[in-house]
């Protein structure tokens, strides 16, 4: 039926002169460098602005919050022993000092609250750091006034934190979930944005071939059903190129990150504590193989899937910007996903989930995010799978009956009705 | 034995019908012409014997064997409109296009390269479509149409659109092509080059064909029933003869063609009388008459009346 040498010359044509083209070129290497310049951005913007340090005038009438304060913070806090309030708030109008606070008796009691006055700069970070030296500090005074015993003040200074693990057949795996979630939501981004790509290269390899008239020519010799799946499986091909590139690319700079960070930093040693401890927004955590095969196949089935929808409507076009509502109707399972994606990432096991991510429209988005975050069952990726397929080669059928018809037809555009009625023709 | 026999071929798009009940076989080796107004069915009986689309009922015989993807291979195409991929090399575009015709790239090379010698286009190979001249694309159009050697050479409206120049040379290449052994096969409703270049000709009108044969025998058929004259002087009078049709009327020529009851006695007498008669002939009559004698009177007989092109 199918003639697989012709269908192999459409498919090396469609492949060869858009991968040989610049605009191709272009993307597939910039694309890895944006990647770069977000992680350094990401990475870097905490240090390259350092805090600056805004000193606070201390005047203690107690004179027993004062050295605790300097304890705590040497850099910004400061006592001047002969200075008079006024003189302080010179010095603040001055720009010498940014702040006072001013401690009594009734403060360190409870009856009072200390008041901070200050320049106006510096924002809710340095707020909540100078309230949380005074809390510490007044509450180590009332401690040591009660003649707390060590013990009591261990158990004042603990801090509950949340360890979670996940039990998986290997045992207990430690798991970032926030940053799985993260990865997710990318995965899911990135299909959505594929989908919309390379299908939007189809459509617009359909509509050139329709509109420069080299269709009939085309089908004189290739029936329609070749080209259209030529036309899929070479863009496919491309965009298969392009992830694995994107992919190698990818985990070279995930793997070269620490150096590359490490050189930026002024001084070695704080690179290491800042990727050692919890101090980047996020930790960068690895991404399995599995997972990304798992992506590069849903990924090519929905992209099969929504181009052989974009040729249809392609085939109905004469211009790109002429039928935006055949345009809408075909964009529509794509875009619909993405307003789940944040449930689904959030509560990845429910059913809702499990249902958006089986549906053959949504799949290609929202299984990828499932199983970014957890252990999908098996069997819920197969029958993804296998849906999708099935989706594909009904999708396939119906495109390729109105392809043959809407390439050679001019003059009017297409209603979605009319598109229907081309189904039937014989 | 017939190379294309098309065989009581239907077509339909929905409801409306495009072409119904249409035979006729064409010969090897004859240039072969389907005539019609616009709308009358050709391309989608040109479609058909390509193989681009399957009729809905009858069939389409070439080469003693079912339109399929093997006749594809013996037919060049020139479609009405034309088009290449404007940002593919010249060289490239041609080998794919000869590749898909079932050509091996060798033979493929081999033969472009004759082509393009013989159309002065071998610089152009590396050039990219869209930076040629419209002239110039159109020579690289011709060659891929018959670089793979095709028995059968199919040209809808070959010269519409054409410079002077490319016609002059394409006129050539179908007379060449047609020396050595190629069947073409013309559509077109510009009667001077039918009646120029083809051996036989069938007439299209709403779908179905009205008229099919030799180009000399149809001709024959209508007898001579023109006149051919040459004045000077005043030719008001030609406004008052009756059951007549006068064509390409200028001001010292006109041909009128005799209907039913007209004398060409009497229309001679009344010229001498008002003009001076330089040339009186009694001819058969042109091939454009046939057609719109032929199309008004299929109409009238379908009662489905039509725009009769001029």
């Amino acid at each position: 039926m199918i003639d697989f040498e012709k269908l192999g010359i459409v498919i090396k044509r469609e492949y060869l002169t858009r991968i040989k083209s610049k605009a191709y070129i272009l993307t597939t290497l910039l694309a890895p460098l944006i990647l770069i310049m977000f992680i350094l951005l990401i990475a870097l913007i905490p240090m390259l602005s350092p805090e600056t340090t805004r000193v606070v005038a201390v005047i203690d009438e107690t004179q027993t919050i004062a050295p605790r304060m300097i304890e705590a913070d040497p850099n910004q806090y400061r006592v001047f022993p002969n200075a008079t309030v006024s003189d302080v708030r010179k010095m603040i109008n001055d720009g010498v000092i940014q702040g006072y606070v001013v401690i009594t008796e009734e403060i360190i009691d409870g009856s009072a609250n200390p008041e901070l006055i200050y320049g106006g700069s510096g924002g809710l970070n340095f707020i909540q750091k100078v309230q949380r030296d005074l809390r510490n500090s007044i509450r180590e005074e009332k401690l040591d006034r009660s003649n707390v015993s060590a013990d009591v003040r261990q158990i004042m200074r603990e801090n509950v934190s949340l360890v979670t693990r996940v039990l998986t057949d290997t045992g207990e795996e430690e798991q970032d979930t926030s940053a799985l979630m993260v990865i997710g939501l990318i995965l899911g981004f990135v299909i959505y944005g594929a989908m919309f790509a390379y299908g939007g290269i189809v459509m617009r390899g359909v509509i050139e071939e329709k509109s420069n008239r080299i269709i009939e020519v085309i089908v004189s010799s290739v029936r329609p059903f070749e080209l259209l799946l030529g036309k899929v499986f070479g863009v496919g091909a491309l965009a298969v190129t392009q992830f694995l590139f994107w992919i190698a690319a990818g985990s070279a700079i995930t793997a070269a990150s620490t150096p590359i960070l490490l050189f930026f930093m002024k001084q070695p040693a704080d690179a290491t504590t800042a990727l050692g401890e919890a101090d980047l927004p996020f930790t960068i955590p690895t991404v399995g193989t599995e997972l990304i095969i798992f992506f590069l196949i849903f990924f090519v089935l929905g992209y099969l899937m929504y181009s052989a929808m974009f040729a249809a409507v392609g085939s109905a076009l004469e211009s790109e910007t002429e039928n935006q509502q055949l345009m809408l109707v075909v964009s529509l399972p794509i875009i619909i996903p993405i307003f789940f994606l944040g449930t689904v990432a959030a509560d990845p096991d429910s059913s809702l989930s499990l249902i958006l991510s089986i549906i053959p429209f949504f799949a290609p988005i929202i299984m990828p995010v499932r199983m970014a975050i957890m252990n999908v069952p098996m069997w819920e990726v197969a029958l993804a799978i296998g849906l999708m397929i099935v989706a594909f080669l009904g999708l396939m059928w119906l495109s390729a009956r109105i392809y043959r018809v809407g390439i050679l037809m001019y003059g009017k555009s297409a209603s979605f009705s009319e598109l229907s009625k081309w189904i039937r023709y014989n | 034995m017939s190379i294309i026999k098309v065989d009581n071929v239907l077509k339909q798009f929905g409801s409306f019908t495009a072409v119904k009940d249409v035979s006729f076989e064409v010969q090897k080796g004859r240039i072969f012409g389907i005539l019609g107004p616009n709308g009358a069915g050709k391309t989608t009986t040109i479609r058909m014997i390509n193989y681009i689309t399957i009729p809905d009922s009858g069939q389409v015989i070439i080469n003693g064997k079912q339109a399929g993807p093997e006749s594809q291979k013996q037919i060049g195409y020139l479609p009405e409109e034309r088009g290449l991929y404007k940002k593919m090399k010249v060289g490239e575009q041609l080998l794919y296009l000869a590749r898909l015709k079932g050509m091996s790239p060798n033979e493929a090379r081999k033969s472009l390269k004759y082509w393009l010698d013989r159309f002065e286009a071998s610089d152009w190979v590396k050039k990219e479509l869209g930076e040629l001249s419209k002239g110039q694309q159109q020579k690289i159009q011709f060659i891929s149409t018959i670089a793979h050697n095709p028995d059968i050479c199919i040209f809808d409206e070959p010269f519409s659109g054409l410079d002077p120049i490319n016609s002059e040379l394409l006129r050539d290449v179908i007379i060449e092509l047609n020396r050595n052994g190629k069947t073409i096969l013309f559509a077109t409703h510009r009667m001077e080059q039918v009646e120029q270049m083809c051996d036989d000709i069938c007439l299209f009108s709403n779908g179905s064909v009205i008229l099919n044969g030799a180009l000399t025998d149809i001709k024959r058929s209508f007898g001579k029933n023109t006149v051919k004259i040459e004045f000077q002087g005043d030719g008001a009078f030609l406004d008052e003869l009756e059951h007549v049709r006068i064509n390409n009327r200028s001001s010292n020529y006109a041909e009128i063609r005799l209907l039913d009851g007209a004398d060409e006695q009497q229309i001679l007498k009344r010229a001498v009388d008002e003009v001076k008669v330089q040339h009186f002939e009694f001819v058969q009559p042109s091939l454009n008459e046939i057609f719109i004698s032929t199309v008004n009177l299929h109409n009238n007989k379908t009662a489905n009346p039509t725009t009769v092109l001029s």
